[in-house]
């Protein structure tokens, strides 16, 4: 790696330092002996031991990395179609509706999306909320993949069809590669989305359907017990080690355009 | 940017744009048109909308809502403090998060997604116990405040509470928006070409002088990606002004929730959401139609006003 | 990449397609049953008891309006019921089945919104008072029996950004028009604006309007006065106690009266098991499982056969069981008109606006 300046690194490593220190408060207080998440009492590993017992927390926990799983994969595969629509062709109703429902609150798409769903009689359940959450998630990996494809070169995949590939390959072997680090931000983004949704989630949920957000939420006025801690550090570490395997599993999918020489 | 001219290029446009636009008219535009109508209905009595079609058989349809906003000052009001809010989350967002996107963006290449994961794991955990850590973190017995306040007492002045306050809110604003500024930006400056700034420096141009003339202009795009992608969601926000705001700390989102809570005034609700969406991608807009000028590499000026 | 997606699928089917046993869906607030009872209940019903929460009345509103289904029960506080009885969104109860209907103690039966309670039938119940950090508030010398604690400047003035009140228009409202000698549901507009000058002449001192966390930051030391909810005010104390503070977190009871927020069961027009609902309230009108609660969280109880099932030292807590003295200027809160709760908001937003 070339040198990089030294203020660079400072900042760099300060941007890290803001971003972890509450979070090593959050592991941290997840072996507190004390049932709020205020300050340290002393050491326990209680909280982890009634985890494993709390059925309904072990159930929304999976039922919101099942949705955020679902919901990341297509609304990525749907976001990059979207960003590479509107960076190469002239469109005017796609970026509207990629764009607005980033900017809309969350209430008002919550509401509208229960009453477009009783209206269809469409029974609520893991699935409405997986549809509503990749409503939400498309226009962020759009926006990316966009950016991404902003000033680059057409060129390749011009040549890539000169050559007689076919859409579809040049698409899949020139510009994909290309536009893949952009791919992974969106769906890293559209992931963290989903995963941690409260107020559209609170609405097109079913009568029997739990997600992490939502169980933990409506524990805010007694108390968030350091249980949530617990359930909060075994997700990340559970989610990390899924993404790690993904990625032994097709090493091809996250790694980006050869290095430039 | 060209569209290449051969038969399949509508089709093509049609598979591309296709699938995504049917969705988002399907799962989006449809239900957000039903509360479109909404706002300019009378809201329900006891909560939701009163019927569309009464017993006369008479539509009811008013601007009611429309003319409380632009008469009753004090909504305006709140909204531009959030617009307020929102620009300085922005600009925060963004001082941070450059270092560490181009960090990540030139840093050897095994690692870059490992370091990318690094920069969005945290918010995998829940949100409401990450403000909770922010909580202590700015608490009056924790460090930081007891610092602060000691230095303000040496120099005469009275202690500030660091909590429950707007500095509470625009820590957390910024804390929860940046992976949504530092991910677009990596995206960006990802594919910048090292060789370029290598041949300016070559020429003589200092660390600053590259990063002006020549990486910032570049990275345009991923910039107003990012800022779009913080300044548009955080002037929605609520949960935080709720949880660690002052009595003052209240923004739009708060009363947009309270139309549809405890006022059970869907109509007005949906009119400040509109008034709020619609000014959010007007402003969107305006960006981008200002970045026009700028896009892409610094001789595709003439390229850029495709 | 082929392998990911198999993976994905077979997660989706694999998850369950919701068995078609017996399931008596609750809709209910969090840490408002206790685990031992659902678990005798399902016993007793030979059925799956499904709890979901919410935390707001407002949210359970929203929701039921914009027309979800498939919930049998929810348990509304008083307002919220009123407005769900005016909706029509509720069931008439069989009453024949509630045989233990009798248990409840007849002040709390027959109530305005719901007379001959056709629809709704009373679970527990809170005050909304003021709580505090004993030893600082004595240091101070400051009173604790009346509202002008968190509304007088000259008390504010030494435990400035020590105080916070509710995030609820509703309940500071109600403060406010008691202490000014109103009722908590007088909707004179002319009296509001006096509650108003009050609230924003003492909103200064306060650290900040909060629903969620103040109990913890009482808790822990970083502010010594709330406007609050007696069982969260409780539970605060046993979490001084348990995190061994030299302090106690201790009820004050206005003088001026306060709020007192009645939450009921109620079954849902369309509800799938209303056999199960009418069950399960027949069920928790026992008093030894409506006690539960109680001693769980330390909830008022309208019940009068649970007295005996309940801990002593609950049952001599004023807050929690208020004499009839007390009882007598307590207030439940009615739900207003549309036109009333558009004036309230505004009043409200102007208030938090700073202006």
């Amino acid at each position: 790696m070339r040198r990089q300046p030294v203020g660079l690194w400072i900042a760099a490593v300060a941007g890290y330092a803001f971003l972890y220190v509450p979070l090593v408060i959050v592991v941290v207080y997840s072996f507190n002996n004390s049932r709020l998440n205020a300050e340290w009492v002393g050491f326990t590993l209680d909280w982890y031991d009634r985890l494993f017992h709390n059925e309904e927390m072990l159930v929304a926990a999976g039922n919101s990395l099942l949705i955020a799983l679902v919901a990341s994969v297509v609304a990525t595969a749907f976001g990059t179609m979207a960003g590479v629509a509107m960076s190469r062709y002239r469109l005017w109703l796609l970026p509207v509706l990629v764009l607005t429902p980033i900017a809309i609150p969350e209430i008002l798409m919550g509401v509208s999306l229960l009453i477009f769903f009783v209206l269809l009689n469409f029974t609520l359940g893991l699935v409405s909320v997986m549809l509503a959450h990749i409503a939400f998630c498309i226009g962020f990996v759009a926006i990316v993949v966009r950016s991404r494809l902003a000033g680059m070169d057409e060129s390749l995949t011009e040549a890539a069809r000169d050559c007689g590939a076919t859409p579809f390959e040049a698409f899949r072997y020139v510009t994909l590669p290309l536009i893949m680090p952009g791919v992974i931000a969106g769906a890293l983004m559209a992931f963290t989305l989903s995963i941690d949704d409260f107020v559209i989630t609170f609405f097109t949920a079913g009568a029997g359907t739990v997600t992490l957000p939502l169980q933990i939420y409506s524990m805010i006025k007694i108390a968030v017990t350091p249980e949530v801690n617990a359930v909060s550090t075994l997700l990340m570490l559970l989610t990390l080690a899924l993404i790690i395997i993904a990625s032994r599993l097709s090493p091809s999918l996250l790694s980006a355009h050869e290095e430039k020489s | 940017m060209t569209v290449p001219a051969r038969a399949s290029g509508r089709l093509g446009k049609w598979l591309v744009s296709g699938p995504p636009l049917l969705y988002l008219l399907f799962f989006f535009a449809i239900p957000t048109l039903i509360m479109v109508l909404a706002s300019f209905r009378t809201p329900g009595e006891f909560g939701g909308l009163t019927p569309l079609v009464d017993e006369t058989g008479a539509i009811d349809l008013n601007v009611d809502s429309y003319a409380r906003f632009l008469t009753e000052s004090v909504y305006a009001q709140v909204f531009l403090k959030s617009v307020w809010y929102a620009l300085l989350t922005t600009l925060s967002c963004l001082a941070l998060a450059y270092p560490l996107a181009a960090l990540i963006a030139r840093s050897p290449k095994q690692y870059r997604n490992l370091l990318l994961l690094l920069v969005i794991l945290p918010f995998w955990s829940n949100f409401l116990i990450r403000i909770y850590a922010w909580m202590i973190i700015l608490g009056p017995q924790a460090a930081l405040a007891r610092g602060v306040n000691a230095v303000l007492g040496g120099l005469g002045q009275e202690p500030v509470p660091l909590l429950f306050s707007s500095f509470a809110v625009l820590v957390c604003l910024v804390y929860v928006h940046l992976p949504f500024m530092v991910l677009p930006l990596y995206a960006n400056l990802e594919k910048h070409d090292q060789a370029l700034l290598d041949a300016a420096q070559d020429l003589g141009a200092s660390a600053w002088q590259r990063f002006w003339r020549i990486t910032f202009p570049l990275s345009l795009p991923g910039v107003y990606a990012g800022a779009a992608l913080v300044f548009i969601p955080a002037l929605g926000m609520f949960a935080i002004p709720d949880i660690l705001g002052g009595p003052d700390d209240s923004l739009i989102g708060n009363v947009i929730k309270q139309q549809f809570l405890e006022t059970r005034d869907w109509p007005f609700g949906s009119v400040l959401s509109i008034v709020l969406t619609v000014a959010a991608l007007l402003l969107a807009g305006l960006a981008a139609w200002v970045g026009r000028g700028n896009l892409g590499t610094p001789s595709s000026a003439g390229e850029a006003r495709a | 990449m082929k392998r990911l997606v198999l993976l994905l699928a077979s997660l989706l089917i694999a998850s369950p397609a919701g068995a078609a046993k017996d399931e008596f869906h609750l809709y209910n607030w969090n840490n408002y049953l206790a685990p031992e009872t659902v678990k005798r209940f399902e016993e007793f019903c030979k059925c799956a008891v499904v709890q979901t929460y919410y935390s707001d009345n407002e949210e359970l509103l929203a929701k039921l309006a914009a027309g979800a289904k498939g919930y049998d029960m929810y348990v509304p506080t008083s307002n919220a019921a009123q407005a769900l009885i005016k909706g029509g969104r509720l069931k008439p109860v069989d009453k024949a089945q509630l045989t233990n209907l009798r248990n409840i103690d007849p002040a709390y039966l027959n109530t305005p919104f719901d007379p001959d309670n056709k629809y709704s039938v009373p679970y527990a119940m809170s005050t909304t008072i003021i709580g505090y950090n004993d030893e600082k508030i004595r240091e101070l010398g400051l009173p604790t029996d009346t509202w002008a604690v968190i509304f007088d400047p000259r008390h504010l003035e030494k435990i400035k950004g020590r105080v916070t009140v509710l995030d609820s228009a509703n309940e500071l409202f109600a403060a406010a028009l008691k202490y000014l000698g109103y009722s908590a549901n007088d909707v004179d507009p002319k009296h509001w604006d006096e509650a108003v000058a009050v609230i924003k002449k003492a909103k200064p001192y306060w650290a900040a309007f909060n629903a969620s966390s103040y109990i913890k930051e009482l808790t822990v030391g970083n502010i010594w006065l709330v406007h609050g909810y007696s069982n969260d005010i409780f539970q605060a104390n046993l979490d001084a106690q348990a995190a061994g503070r030299k302090f106690r977190i201790l009820q004050g009871m206005p003088k001026e009266g306060a709020v007192l927020a009645v939450d009921n069961m109620v079954i849902d027009k369309s509800a799938p098991r209303p056999d199960l609902a009418l069950k399960f309230m027949n069920f928790m009108l026992e008093g030894k499982n409506s006690a539960e609660l109680t001693n769980l969280i330390g909830s008022g109880n309208p019940n009068t056969d649970a007295v005996k099932y309940i801990k002593p030292e609950l049952l001599k807590n004023p807050a929690i069981f208020p004499d009839k003295a007390v009882q007598a200027k307590l207030e439940q809160l009615q739900d207003l008109t549309g036109a009333q709760r558009r004036l309230r908001n505004k009043l409200w937003t102007g208030i938090k606006a700073g202006r």
